[in-house]
């Protein structure tokens, strides 16, 4: 008897907890989707933002790996899910920009599935190439890729990963054709060219940043539009002479659509707060991150920068499936 | 007749037969896929070639059949609730959680012996889910639903 | 004297008592979780980093590595004592060591790993120390065409590896490279083989694989004849191997420590190798090959000292390069990264107590884990004794805890089931599932350095033979493949002339 009761009233509170959430929120541990397996940079991105949120807002807010198909099968969750406050992901570059151009039977539309929270951190993209290659300077460099006589090869860690796309996008620019090695994962490419099998590849900071400082690598040029404090000797593009080359791998937090208001507010204020904690700042900067500015964290610039992104890949990617 | 049943039956023909149909299977799923890329080697030059290997692979071994050991019985109980077990755990957890999807695989995977117990595996089984659930859920911190029908995680 | 100079610092930093301690919960912890059937040690660290979080990165450094280890040990008993080897290496050593159990001498099978690992990971943390960073150096010359070569090579020793029909070995080994092939193309992002399936766009899982041909399977051979397991059960055999088995394992395991070794300090994953080279091997030396497969004792001590002894030595392009070899070692990068301490050239250099240190703890996380274990071999073995009708259906939970974990996605369970099926239909049909998974984990490895390797050569086969060391690995490859293959067609020739 006392047991029905109690089942009745859990049926009651779930009926009328979207009406009581706002004021409570959260009263009950929060997952955040992490689209990527354990150890990689989103995920660790996730886990340092995660604890921020789970000291200020009193309950613990859990990581959850749902790894496959580029990040698409956690997005994909993650934008199915209740818009309840207590499944929000961690979106990214390829999930929400590359992705409509990948995948064709991608069963969510990143500019209108989600209630955007706000973007997280940027992860710059650099340049690099093996140590002994015969480039001085990103000038050089590009001349010689750009030359077909010069069979410059470059590794990038599968198609759909971040190095892949923002390669991709360099050699588009250029209107050049490289030989091109696909590895899986960063990881096997990173050795291939520390070896000096091949020539280049672009990829995130975090992935590159000790090799470059070891010098086992080179770095020719860092896509931001400042340079990056990790890396103080590395030019921007722009200062290097490529400045149409601006791309990051970028990190934010999503939510299903249809997520209350208020709820959506609180979880951007958190995150606004997460981002000016000098802890967690610290601990993004280590990364190589580039923390976005204030204007940079609102929904709205998030929503935005969704669309060009979208707009920006669809080409680039589109151009080399054929 | 008598001696094409016994054939047929034979182990390593019907072995043979079912490598040679995943062969055909694969063979026919690739077969969009182009051989040629500009590195030499395309998307469809290695499943198609190994499906052509399997292929004669499994027709060889159907051919060397003749000597080998007749088929042993094969029983349905064991299979079916032992893998019906999964797959209830499977379905239950996510919309049911831990709490539900445990004692169900229990439950049902235990009909796969013929010693099964009623009261036992009943007692048995909660008792389990509620180890499995003090250690992946709480000291692990695994993020497996618990009971979101009840709990809302 | 360096050398020495650096053990000493090492030394003091792992032997401080808080690090000590972090290294023994570390091996403990991870010994416990491991141990569980459907939880491998990728998913024993993804699950246990998070404990990490709150120590200072040299201690959370030296337990991470106790963890792995402890998660390496613990998966190898699982192997042994029911059949569910959680990754790769241990499929070897279920080969023989589930056989031994079966025979009530499943306290010699796990003594014998135990002391294997300790003796080949006393011996990789000398070579770590001593030549690793110039090793790192040579390794580095490994290309996509000799990785190739070093693929075909290992596909040599999977037909090895098989007792009984060589056709039926090659049939298997197949059937595993074309397993590997479904998922997406790394180098044009189309789906092969996925049937429509989202959820296979990243290819079959190994641990599902894994867990699904031997795990589950087994379990529905043993519901089938109650008449094998009750021996395992009812005999327990002495805990530790006797002085005539030990006599006959040294040879094997100083060998396998070697093989394994080299090959864990290759960069491209070569330590899966580790384990089914030391058998193939052992199986080639011994006089009476036909013992392996049915509880040959060398066949466990060998490649558990080769595993471990990849094991430790794969912790080498990660600490002088910064590059993950392998999955594991990718999750140590992430969690090393979280630690701000990202992992590359300059670690030794700048962190020369935690380098050090690390490598320190390696022996002295292998000491701890022959103290832990040998009393808890009494606890598994005792284990065993729950009557089977509550064993399998607890193995069963938590394998499918352990696999959903994974990814936290109901398919890998769904997958899991399936091979199961496949499993059982295996048995029945005489088929043995080992050559399979070692196909089927080479398999993508081969054909992605193939196609590397063609890439970068622009089509050319000739890269293959312009390249000594990938020439030379190939020629070997052919060798063992021609051993492995010819007295079984000469055989079966001879048959098919008397009949």
């Amino acid at each position: 008897m006392h047991n029905v009761k109690r089942l009745a009233c859990a049926a009651a509170l779930a009926l009328f907890s979207t009406a009581s959430l706002s004021q409570a929120y959260p009263s009950r541990p929060v997952t955040i989707i992490v689209p990527f397996a354990a150890g990689g940079p989103t995920d660790i991105i996730a886990r340092i933002t995660g604890e921020y949120f789970s000291k200020a807002l009193g309950q613990q807010f859990v990581v959850e790996n749902v790894a496959g198909a580029g990040g698409t099968t956690g997005i994909t969750r993650g934008a199915q899910a209740k818009p309840d406050g207590y499944t929000i992901m961690m979106g990214h570059m390829g999930t929400h920009g590359a992705a409509p151009a990948l995948y064709k039977n991608l069963k969510y539309d990143p500019a209108k599935d989600f209630t955007p929270l706000g973007l997280v951190a940027g992860t710059p993209i650099l340049i690099v190439a093996r140590k002994d290659f015969p480039a001085a300077n990103l000038k050089e460099f590009l001349a010689k890729v750009k030359d077909p006589a010069a069979k410059v090869k470059q590794a990038h860690a599968g198609v759909g990963s971040v190095s892949f796309t923002t390669c991709t996008l360099l050699t588009s620019q250029l209107g050049a054709k490289s030989i091109v090695a696909a590895y899986r994962g960063t990881g096997p490419a990173l050795n291939d060219l520390v070896g000096g099998q091949v020539d280049y590849m672009c990829d995130q900071i975090v992935n590159l940043v000790e090799q470059i400082k070891g010098g086992s690598i080179r770095a020719y040029a860092i896509a931001t539009a400042e340079r990056s404090p990790a890396l103080p000797d590395v030019p921007t593009t722009k200062e290097a002479g490529l400045p149409a080359y601006q791309v990051s791998a970028w990190n934010a937090l999503f939510a299903p659509k249809g997520m209350p208001k208020d709820v959506a507010a609180k979880l951007n204020a958190t995150l606004v707060a997460a981002l000016d904690d000098a802890a967690t700042r610290k601990r993004l900067l280590d990364l190589g991150s580039v923390i976005p500015d204030k204007a940079g964290r609102s929904p709205e610039a998030l929503q935005k920068l969704v669309e060009s992104e979208v707009k920006r890949w669809d080409p680039i990617l589109k151009a080399y499936a054929q | 007749m008598a001696f094409m049943r016994a054939k047929l039956l034979r182990q390593d023909f019907l072995g043979g037969l079912a490598i040679l149909a995943v062969a055909v299977f694969a063979y026919w799923q690739a077969r969009h896929l182009p051989t040629a890329a500009a590195g030499g080697m395309g998307p469809g030059t290695l499943p198609k070639g190994l499906a052509v290997l399997l292929g004669g692979l499994g027709m060889l071994l159907m051919l060397h059949s003749v000597r080998s050991e007749s088929m042993g019985r094969w029983s349905v109980r064991g299979p079916l609730f032992v893998l019906g077990g999964l797959v209830l755990f499977g379905i239950a957890v996510r919309p049911l959680g831990l709490a539900v999807a445990g004692p169900l695989a229990i439950a049902a995977a235990a009909f796969a012996s013929s010693e099964v117990r009623w009261r036992e595996t009943l007692i048995y089984g909660i008792l389990m889910t509620l180890f499995c659930i003090a250690l992946f859920k709480y000291a692990l911190g695994l993020p497996i639903p618990l009971a979101p029908w009840l709990v809302g995680y | 004297m360096e050398l020495l100079s650096n053990l000493a610092l090492g030394f003091a930093t792992a032997l401080s008592p808080s690090n000590l301690f972090l290294g023994f919960v570390g091996c403990l912890v991870g010994t416990l979780i491991g141990v569980l059937p459907g939880v491998g040690p990728i998913a024993t660290i993804a699950m246990l980093m998070p404990l990490t979080l709150k120590v200072d990165p040299t201690g959370a450094l030296i337990m991470l590595a106790g963890i792995y280890y402890g998660a390496q040990y613990g998966g190898s008993t699982t192997a042994i004592l029911v059949n569910m080897p959680g990754e790769v290496t241990a499929v070897v050593t279920a080969l023989d060591g589930h056989e031994m159990a079966k025979q009530g001498r499943a306290g010699a099978a796990l003594g014998i790993a135990a002391i294997g690992s300790f003796f080949a990971g006393t011996v990789a943390t000398l070579i770590i120390a001593a030549i690793g960073v110039p090793l790192t150096r040579l390794a580095l010359l490994f290309g996509p065409a000799e990785y190739f070569g070093l693929m075909v090579f290992g596909l040599g020793l999977a037909i090895v590896l098989a007792r009984g029909s060589v056709l039926k070995a090659v049939i298997m080994v197949v059937l595993g490279l074309l397993l590997s092939t479904v998922g997406t193309d790394l180098e044009t992002g189309q789906e092969r083989l996925t049937l429509g399936i989202p959820e296979l766009s990243d290819g079959v899982d190994f641990a599902v694989l894994a867990m699904g041909l031997f795990g589950i399977a087994e379990i529905l051979r043993n519901l089938e004849n109650p008449e094998s397991r009750n021996v395992a059960i009812a005999q327990i055999g002495r805990l530790l191997p006797t002085r005539a088995e030990l006599k006959r394992c040294v040879g094997p395991i100083v060998r396998a420590t070697g093989i394994g070794s080299v090959l864990g300090i290759l960069p491209g994953n070569g330590a899966v190798l580790g384990p089914f080279a030391s058998y193939a091997l052992e199986k080639k030396l011994a006089k009476d090959p036909s013992r392996f497969g049915r509880g040959a004792i060398e066949g466990v001590a060998g490649p558990e000292a080769g595993n471990n002894a990849g094991a430790q030595t794969s912790f080498i392009p990660l600490l002088t390069l910064g590059i993950p070899p392998n999955a594991v070692m990718a999750l140590m990068v992430g969690a090393m990264t979280i630690h701000g301490l990202i992992p590359g050239p300059q670690v030794i250099t700048k962190y020369p107590s935690l380098f050090w240190g690390m490598i320190a703890s390696m022996w002295i996380g292998n000491l701890l884990l022959l103290i832990i274990n040998l009393p808890l071999i009494g606890l598994w073995v005792r284990l065993l004794k729950v009557p089977y009708r509550l064993m399998f259906t607890t193995i069963l939970l938590f394998c499918a805890i352990g696999i959903y974990s994974i990814n936290n996605n109901p398919y890998d369970v769904y997958f899991t089931a399936f091979f199961g099926l496949v499993g059982y239909v295996f048995i029945k049909l005489g088929l043995e599932p080992a050559p399979m998974l070692l196909g089927f984990v080479l398999g993508r490895l081969m054909e992605e350095k193939m196609r590397q390797a063609l890439a970068l050569s622009e089509g050319s086969f000739m890269t293959f033979v312009e390249r000594p060391v990938a020439a030379v690995l190939l020629v070997l490859a052919a060798a063992v493949i021609l051993i492995a293959v010819l007295p079984a067609v000469a055989r079966s020739r001879q048959k098919a002339f008397q009949e």
